[in-house]
């Protein structure tokens, strides 16, 4: 089994024109841990989970992604990942099953239709697969955002406040599942602002905001 | 390199499958197409014009009504991704380069579609007479290419941008004008049975889809990822 | 006392460069006599509108390297050095497209037939409006320089189509003594010496323009981003 992947960052800084989001954000995310990322409202957390994972340059600074002791090309990144975000959607034309198993066949992996029903059984979408996104409840489709997050059993997880629309259940579902995956050797970031996810890692970077 | 192109055609068959479900790019090619045939047959129809002019205005015509029917639909692809939040996933699943390809695939499909009915309705409305018709299919097939290749890379820019509106077609205009030239050309040429212009256009279109194409490919990660 | 000698150079040049346009536009009037197949004193205008033209595709081309640099090196320098030539290049495209309609008006009768050559500015200018257009439509800084440079890329591959391809197969209005050796015969050495002549002036000043456009720009963007 692979070591996991190690994401270290050092002096990140990102500025659109004449905002500064953030100047000076170093940090590490090591395989087994969450590194929770805190910060106030418009502090810029989503945005340093999107420079993180390789959808935006910063501005200044270095990202590293480490596996079995060597580095990681920055077009591989996205093979190793898998992220659930608010502002990241998936297609409400399409159903959940249609959903995953696009995902599926433009990641490589074949319609995969077997691993699909196991990512919808998982998060408790699979008597729903055949609805339509448009017509899912808020809950159900952040339910399907983290199932597709999944699909390709990535060693490394970006959650921007996952828990986010989910009822009680789900959030104590959630909980359990990045508990499993800290067991298991991935490596999670999480950015949160909800007090209970919180606690669910160690490691800390907090922006100032 | 095979798994490359399935990549590239489930986003194609993405793209289709939801189109088919909203027929946004379709109502408005097809719209935009059909009124203006409808103008045009009305107001010159296949009288108006004299004999002699016949093959060349009634190929600019034709092209005229293509080229904006495309620009009236074309940049849907790339820009309901932005506009809808989905372009995020599609970066981090899929190969820029299967991405480019897909979306290529998608419009080519479309004006195929668009020019299958809108050229056979055209020519009967308007009378138009095309003595090399395999010669007419082989321009418009080359032609849609081109046109395809260059906008579908034009809209992936300006889907980038933040305000669209007319921007897709400011932007496609200056890149498409030769292009239309040459079409426009080549169309009188079938028209009229001369084939050393309907082989120079031939030349011609081919050269520039050929080149675009292994242009935008290069281009396209650059426009794509930030 | 290094940097002085540079600025004392670039001092003189500029005078240099003012003389040398006052004596070209002198001369086009005073030292050369009209072309004998050109009506009246029109073909005077060739000294200014062929030049124009010139720069003018000069400008894209400078436009179209410095955008391939700015993708490889991603350098804010190169994306300024880009759009200030595109800047540079309209105006140019404009001043060549209007003394060439008078030209036309004059020659033939028309302000404008779309004769190749016309068609070719024409697509030029609408290129550099294109560009500029883009550029006007991106607010964050990196993205707009290499969307920019994306596009004068597409651009430029789409030139050589017209300026090579359209003509051929377009009869032509065009003068084609002005590229073509075959019409030097028509002309005196003095109207070349001048053309000539004008053709380097223009290039200076476009040179000058160029320069002072890229230290403004620069300054203004160091003006507005504050420090990180």
């Amino acid at each position: 089994m692979a070591d996991g992947i190690r994401v270290s960052f050092s002096d990140v800084a990102k500025r659109y024109d004449l905002r500064v989001v953030f100047r000076s954000v170093s940090g590490e995310a090591v395989p087994g841990k969450v590194l929770v990322i805190t910060g106030p409202n418009g502090s810029g957390k989503s945005t340093l989970l999107s420079i993180l994972c390789g959808l935006l340059r910063p501005t200044r600074g270095e990202i590293t992604y480490h596996e079995d002791g060597h580095v990681v090309e920055r077009d591989a990144w996205r093979r190793h990942l898998g992220v659930v975000a608010p502002a990241m959607a998936v297609y409400e034309e399409l159903d959940a099953m249609e959903n995953l198993c696009f995902f599926a066949r433009v990641r490589g992996m074949g319609p995969a239709e077997d691993r699909c029903r196991e990512c919808l059984e998982l998060v408790g979408l699979d008597p729903d697969r055949r609805t339509p996104v448009r017509g899912y409840s808020t809950g159900m489709a952040q339910r399907l955002k983290i199932a597709q997050a999944l699909l390709h059993d990535p060693a490394l997880l970006f959650l921007d406040e996952p828990g986010s629309n989910l009822d009680p259940a789900g959030k104590d579902w959630l909980e359990n599942y990045v508990g499993g995956l800290e067991e298991a050797g991935k490596t999670v970031v999480l950015a949160t602002n909800d007090r209970r996810e919180m606690e669910w890692g160690v490691r800390h970077v907090a922006l100032a905001g | 390199m095979w798994r490359w192109l399935a990549e590239a055609m489930a986003v194609a068959a993405k793209d289709l499958r939801t189109e088919f479900r909203t027929r946004v790019a379709i109502n408005s090619l097809g719209l935009f197409a059909l009124t203006v045939l409808a103008a045009v047959s009305y107001t010159v129809g296949p009288y108006r014009i004299a004999a002699e002019d016949r093959p060349f205005l009634l190929a600019v015509l034709l092209w005229i009504v293509i080229f904006f029917a495309a620009l009236a639909g074309l940049d849907r692809s790339f820009v309901k991704e932005e506009e809808s939040h989905t372009a995020p996933l599609l970066r981090l699943a899929a190969s820029p380069s299967a991405v480019w390809f897909g979306k290529l695939v998608f419009n080519l499909l479309v004006i195929y579609m668009l020019m299958a009915i809108l050229v056979p309705l055209y020519c009967i409305l308007m009378g138009y007479t095309i003595v090399m018709v395999w010669e007419f299919v082989l321009i418009l097939a080359l032609g849609g290419y081109a046109l395809a290749v260059i906008t579908t890379i034009v809209a992936a820019i300006i889907a980038r941008a933040l305000t669209r509106g007319a921007l897709f077609s400011v932007l496609s205009l200056p890149l498409l004008l030769p292009l239309m030239i040459f079409l426009i050309q080549g169309t009188a040429g079938v028209a009229e049975g001369m084939p050393e212009v309907v082989s120079s256009t031939v030349r011609a279109v081919l050269s520039m889809g050929g080149i675009m194409t292994i242009v935008s490919a290069a281009l396209f990660p650059v426009v794509w990822s930030d | 006392m290094e940097w002085i000698v540079p600025k004392l150079i670039s001092e003189i040049l500029k005078w240099v460069l003012l003389v040398w346009l006052a004596v070209v536009i002198v001369a086009a009037f005073l030292y050369v006599q009209p072309a004998k197949s050109f009506i009246g004193e029109s073909s005077r205008i060739v000294f200014f509108h062929v030049p124009m033209a010139w720069v003018a595709v000069l400008a894209f081309l400078v436009s179209c390297v410095t955008s391939v640099m700015y993708l490889r090196r991603r350098n804010p320098k190169d994306d300024i050095r880009a759009s200030v030539s595109a800047g540079l290049g309209l105006l140019f495209a404009v001043l060549a497209t209007t003394t060439g309609a008078v030209f036309a008006k004059i020659m033939w009768g028309a302000y404008w037939n779309w004769d190749p050559r016309q068609t070719s500015i024409t697509i030029l200018l609408l290129i550099y409006a294109a560009y500029l257009a883009l550029r006007g439509a991106i607010d964050d800084p990196e993205r707009r320089a290499s969307l920019a440079a994306v596009y004068a890329i597409l651009a430029f591959v789409t030139v050589p189509f017209l300026v090579f391809v359209v003509p051929r197969i377009y009869w032509s209005l065009h003068p084609d003594t002005i590229i073509n050796t075959r019409g030097a015969n028509e002309f005196d050495s003095r109207y070349t010496q001048v053309l000539m002549a004008s053709l380097v002036g223009f290039t200076g000043l476009y040179v000058w323009l160029y320069t002072i456009g890229c230290r403004i720009e620069t300054i203004r963007q160091r003006r507005r981003q504050e420090v990180l």
